[in-house]
């Protein structure tokens, strides 16, 4: 599973950047088509859900999701065998 | 077999100001309401007049988008007509505290088998940042230039006192206890009434020193009080801090309550 903000319905409160335990999301800092600075994901692929969704069957922590109040954020199937860049924290 | 299946995906974005914390309390009422395994057919969403009434016409089921301060009054009509309806109400605190007090007192009394879902942003948002019964005194508004003098309602302790079954506070911060507390609420028999607290950057936030969203949501988290710690205080004979909000779930009972569908009615 894949983070991703919806680029169409962000409306750059930054709520996100508040909200997420792993601090995945960042303030933006630039200005997309519709004048919103959306916010960067800072290496999505720690969020507890992307890891461990399908391994428990159901959805885990969705925080950010619930907070979002204009419904941007959401997960998107990956690709079989997607490369994947691999985050190690000590 | 998320909030998402619930919202007219064909309506969003929705019109609610960059940072309203409406958005959340919609999502978090959605998914507990997802969670129950309700039929979208059997559910019923209505609402008053206001931003946060606004709500409903962004659910898929079929809703009533009524008059300022009339949606208990309508949800009633509904619930009496077809206590086979799970019935869920979005209001506001001028919708339900202004307007609309009375209906909200006596639906209380009557304790009507009703979810009510109060987002309570403190200020008329719609009409551009009037005073409502709840902005807290010393609080800038348009109506209030020199600071809010009257004391605010406290709608939890109104419900509590007005004979609710089930009644709960949280916050657009705290996210998960809201959904568990409207989850609760909707398996409730009689009146459940969740107050959320939330920021209208627009009107409240922009004239009481918020800068930006994210300083209203620190201040809402600091200003929280959870009710097992506020009872802990009291025991302990402790003044409880009055611009504090007591959060958790506030009361939880069984009077009688009508508009429950027969089969299920107590003999
Ligand atoms: C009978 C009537 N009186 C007044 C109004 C104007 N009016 C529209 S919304 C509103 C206040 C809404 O406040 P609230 O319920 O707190 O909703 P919010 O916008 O803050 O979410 C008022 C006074 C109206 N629409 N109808
Ligand atoms: S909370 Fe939602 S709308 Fe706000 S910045 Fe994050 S993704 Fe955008
Ligand atoms: S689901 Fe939780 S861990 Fe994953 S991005 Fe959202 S807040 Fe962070
Ligand atoms: S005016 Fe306030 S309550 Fe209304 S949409 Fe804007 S922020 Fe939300
Ligand atoms: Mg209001």
């Amino acid at each position: 599973m894949k983070l991703a903000i919806d680029e169409t319905r962000c409306k750059g409160c930054n709520l996100c950047t508040q909200v997420c335990p792993y601090r995945i999301f960042k303030e933006g800092k630039h200005p997309n088509r519709r004048g919103i600075v959306v916010p960067e994901l800072d290496r999505p692929e720690r969020c507890t859900n992307c890891r461990l969704r399908h391994l428990y069957g159901r959805q885990l922590c969705g925080v950010c999701q619930l907070t979002c109040p204009d419904q941007a954020i959401h997960w998107v199937e990956e690709e079989p065998y997607e490369p994947h860049k691999v985050a190690i924290e000590y | 077999m998320s909030f998402n299946e619930w919202l007219r995906q064909d309506r969003l974005p929705h019109i609610y100001c960059a940072g309203c914390g409406n958005g959340t309390i919609i999502n978090c009422t959605l998914a507990a309401v997802d969670s129950m395994g309700w039929k979208k057919e059997d559910t019923v969403f209505v609402s008053g007049i206001g931003c946060s009434s606004r709500a409903p016409g962004y659910i898929v089921t079929d809703s009533l988008h009524t008059t300022h301060g009339r949606a208990l009054a309508f949800a009633t009509g509904v619930k009496m007509a077809r206590p086979d309806l799970h019935v869920v109400v979005f209001t506001g605190d001028g919708d339900l505290a202004a307007i609309g007090g009375n209906h909200f007192i006596h639906a209380c009394r009557r304790n009507i088998d009703l979810t009510v879902v109060c987002m309570n942003n403190q200020i008329y948002g719609m009409t551009g940042g009037q005073g409502s019964p709840t902005t807290p005194r010393g609080c800038l508004s348009t109506t209030t230039p020199y600071g809010c003098t009257e004391p605010a309602f406290d709608l939890s302790e109104l419900a509590i006192a007005a004979g609710a079954n089930f009644v709960a506070r949280w916050t657009s911060y705290h996210v998960k206890e809201l959904e568990r507390a409207v989850k609760t609420g909707l398996e409730t028999p009689g009146l459940s009434f969740i107050e959320a607290l939330v920021q209208c950057p627009t009107n409240f936030g922009r004239r009481n020193k918020f800068k930006k969203v994210a300083d209203q949501i620190e201040y809402i988290k600091a200003h929280s009080l959870l009710k097992a710690k506020r009872d802990r205080m009291l025991e302990q004979g402790e003044p409880i801090p009055e611009d504090m909000y007591v959060v958790g779930e506030l009361m939880k009972r069984s009077r009688p309550a009508m508009g429950i569908p027969k089969k299920e009615a107590a003999p």
